[in-house]
């Protein structure tokens, strides 16, 4: 099938394909940090059975493969009587394994920060407060744009698993075997997927590495 | 006494005091008491549903049952080394491209890393799937998950390589070269091993990428873990043991693997070098 | 806002800091050791040993930067408590300047200057950038204001970090050991400006090796060894004329390795 032919007969389900993988890849990213976020306070909190719950649903979900966690979703959860969406069913998977890592990114971030600062900070009078506003959150922001930019990408590749579920509008991914049980799309199916997954990605990857430059901090 | 070697997680709370001290145990019984009753939650709900019902469980006392999933897990892993060999190879011929002093070369190579680092895992297993086929290439369902897993491997695998050879010393080269050495056994003789050393961790958590991407095996109809899992639950009719059970045993290996990894990095960690 | 200290004693003659009877542990070694101290207004204190004496530690307990095990830090009248609001409040008081700088990497050296000034004492930004400029100028650095601490060098650093202890109008100065981590060449530009600070009356409490330095600015030299204080001498007698022989003998060592520079 000729690209032109192709975009015809399939051009508007493509285009809600790629909407479909933006708007799920933007809902699991935004709701990965701010998950990530939350689990990275109680991972430094100085209550340890909050530090090891968290650090128990980082390792959980950093280790889980995407498909298994999937498939529990949509089918073992009806066994203990919950029965979610499909749509809820990706996003949850897609949601709580980036914010594993988002965790990991932030204290990777954090653990770039001299210790000396915390002190200088304190030594100034700041309250425990002062010093996370002031010195701790933005430069542990700062150090980890590439990698959540990185993440973003990650998100987004994940979202691949939607796939994997009956879901309407398909996704990026899916309408390639939809094109293919419903026609005979060849390569040019594949490729279109390919070169908008492509373009995505490497155009979030230059954004990040311009907001990375200007906000770098010289060590 | 010196700040050097402390991590910001030592210095970012004081030492408590009384009152501090106070807050931090209530805050500990508080918490416990969360989890207990959030676990206790989890259990209730296995009891409602009547998910711990002995029927559903008596399957793990078999040793059959431990050895067809073993056996899954066996082809788990023969995808996982085989995808790891073929994305090392991929990788290393990547990198070289990619610091090779021909522009056309490390073009080529550039794009290719971003291609594979920019596409799906299964989109690329839908590519072998579903259109290698149309070509006329028939390959067995081993190598239809995994060459798809090692390409998407192998872009990820270039620019970790890449960062490894980059962070050796320039002085090695010059020494080497000083020594009388040439170009490319200076490079495979005294840099890219120092190189390879430094991202041994960067390395093992992409063996923890591929074996997460192993479990797509099902699209294309090879036997992995989950794949038997699938046909332990036909037998058994115990879907939700079998799939928990499934779901640990994927996340304790890829746990050890980056225990593993963690370990190493802390080992092989040189003063000044960084390495993502 | 945390309130003002209750100060407990009126009179003129209080101490600015006051130590008394610190004892401190790390696991079983004994660091600090029925340690009492007190440093009038105005008086330059200069704490010297050799390295594992617990003299950088002693500076450290000052605004408890350290914990305690026993013993009562009293600020101005005021007895520092072990944590809360007004631990922070007295810290305030007593500027710091460490060894390795500790600028705030993230920031511009104004805001280095300006961030405490603004956020603690609740400075407006304008009045807070006009004392920093004036203070920079100062210290001799105020042409690298809108530079970041990466950019400097130690020297700079180094002075960029007094200023910043100048910005809280504190009552006292602690410094540790703040020339260790400098290049020769810089270590006078930072002695210089602490000479100065001296000659002025702030009140400076400094942990050093530049022996000649000791002699020069301080009113009060203070010896340690083994995590106790073995004398307190004015800096003429400390250094003709040392008590305990332990002084002597820490001395002796600092001239004969001088001795073995010169002749290298």
């Amino acid at each position: 099938m000729s690209i032109v032919a192709l975009l015809t007969q399939f051009g508007d389900r493509y285009l809600s394909a790629l909407f479909t993988t933006y708007k799920l890849t933007a809902a699991a990213f935004a709701l990965a940090v701010v998950i990530g976020v939350a689990v990275t306070v109680m991972r430094i909190a100085p209550v340890k059975p909050l530090r090891m719950a968290a650090e128990f649903y980082v390792q959980v979900f950093r280790n889980i493969p995407g498909a298994a966690l999937l498939i529990f979703l949509v089918y073992a959860l009806p066994y203990l009587n919950i029965v979610l969406s499909y749509h809820v069913c990706v996003l949850t998977a897609i949601t709580l394994i980036p914010s594993a890592f988002c965790s990991e990114y932030l204290m990777a971030g954090m653990n770039t920060i001299g210790p000396g600062q915390i002190e200088a900070a304190r030594s100034l009078g700041m309250t425990f407060a002062q010093l996370v506003r002031n010195v701790v959150l933005p430069q542990a922001v700062r150090s980890s744009v590439l990698q959540m930019t990185n993440l973003l990408v990650a998100t987004m590749l994940t979202t691949a698993l939607a796939s994997q579920v009956p879901l309407n509008p398909t996704d990026l991914t899916g309408i390639v075997s939809y094109i293919n049980t419903h026609a005979v799309g060849g390569v040019t199916a594949f490729l279109i997927s390919a070169v908008l997954y492509c373009v995505t990605a490497i155009v979030i990857g230059q954004v990040g590495n311009l907001i990375d430059r200007k906000v770098r901090i010289l060590r | 006494m010196s700040t050097a070697n402390r991590s910001i997680r030592d210095v970012l709370y004081e030492p408590p005091g009384p009152k501090t001290r106070r807050r931090i145990r209530i805050a500990t019984a508080v918490s416990i008491v969360v989890i207990v009753v959030l676990v206790a939650e989890v259990v209730r709900q296995f009891y409602i549903a009547g998910q711990l019902s002995p029927k559903y469980w008596s399957l793990f006392a078999r040793y059959t049952t431990w050895r067809f999933l073993g056996r899954g897990l066996a082809g788990t892993m023969e995808v996982a080394v085989a995808a790891s060999a073929v994305a090392f190879a991929a990788g290393l011929v990547l990198m070289l491209g990619r610091i090779s002093r021909y522009k056309i070369l490390r073009g080529l190579s550039t794009a290719l890393i971003e291609i594979t680092r920019g596409i799906p895992t299964l989109l690329f297993i839908y590519f072998f799937f579903l259109l290698a086929p149309q070509f006329g290439l028939k390959l067995p369902a081993f190598w239809k998950i995994t060459l798809p897993v090692a390409i998407s491997a192998a872009g990820v695998v270039a620019e970790v390589l890449r960062s490894g050879v980059n962070a050796v010393p320039k002085g090695q080269t010059e020494a080497a070269v000083s020594l009388g050495m040439r170009g490319g056994s200076v490079f495979f003789k005294i840099v890219f091993p120092q190189g390879l050393r430094y991202v041994v961790p960067a390395l093992i958590s992409e063996i923890v990428i591929v074996l997460k991407d192993t479990t797509f095996a099902y699209v294309v109809n090879y036997s992995d873990l989950m794949q038997n899992a699938k046909v332990l639950i036909s037998n058994y009719d115990a879907l939700l043991s079998v799939y928990l059970v499934t779901a640990v045993i994927y996340i304790l290996i890829n746990y050890l693997l980056h225990r593993l990894s963690v370990r190493i990095a802390g080992r092989n960690r040189i003063p000044g070098v960084t390495i993502e | 806002m945390a309130q003002e200290p209750k100060r407990t004693d009126a009179a003129q003659q209080i101490p600015v800091i006051e130590l008394r009877h610190i004892d401190k542990y790390f696991g079983s070694l004994h660091v600090l050791k029925n340690v009492s101290l007190s440093v009038q207004r105005g008086e330059v204190v200069v704490i010297i040993g050799p390295s594992g004496s617990g003299k950088s530690t002693l500076c450290r307990t000052i605004n408890r930067l350290e914990t305690i095990d026993s013993g009562e830090i009293i600020i101005d009248g005021a007895v520092m408590p072990e944590e809360g609001k007004m631990l922070a409040k007295l810290r305030s008081e007593i500027g710091m300047v460490f060894q390795s700088f500790n600028l705030f990497e993230h920031k511009s050296i104004l805001d280095n200057v300006t961030i405490a000034p603004r956020d603690v004492l609740r400075v407006p930004r304008k009045e807070a950038q006009e004392e920093a400029m004036r203070l920079l100028e100062r210290v001799g650095v105020a042409d690298q204001a809108h530079k970041v601490p990466a950019q400097l060098s130690g020297g700079q650093k180094q002075r960029v970090a007094i200023a910043r202890a100048l910005a809280m109008h504190p009552k006292a100065i602690l410094f540790d050991e703040p020339t260790s981590a400098l290049d020769p060449e810089m270590i006078g530009e930072v002695l210089d400006v602490m000479t100065e600070l001296a000659r002025e009356g702030m009140t400076m409490v400094i942990v050093t090796h530049e022996m000649n330095f000791a002699r020069r600015v301080a009113d009060r030299v203070i010896f340690m060894d083994g995590g106790s204080i073995l004398e307190e001498n004015t800096p003429q007698e400390f250094f003709s004329a040392p008590r305990s022989q332990r002084a002597r003998d820490f001395l002796n060592s600092l001239g004969e390795r001088e001795k073995q520079v010169r002749n290298v």
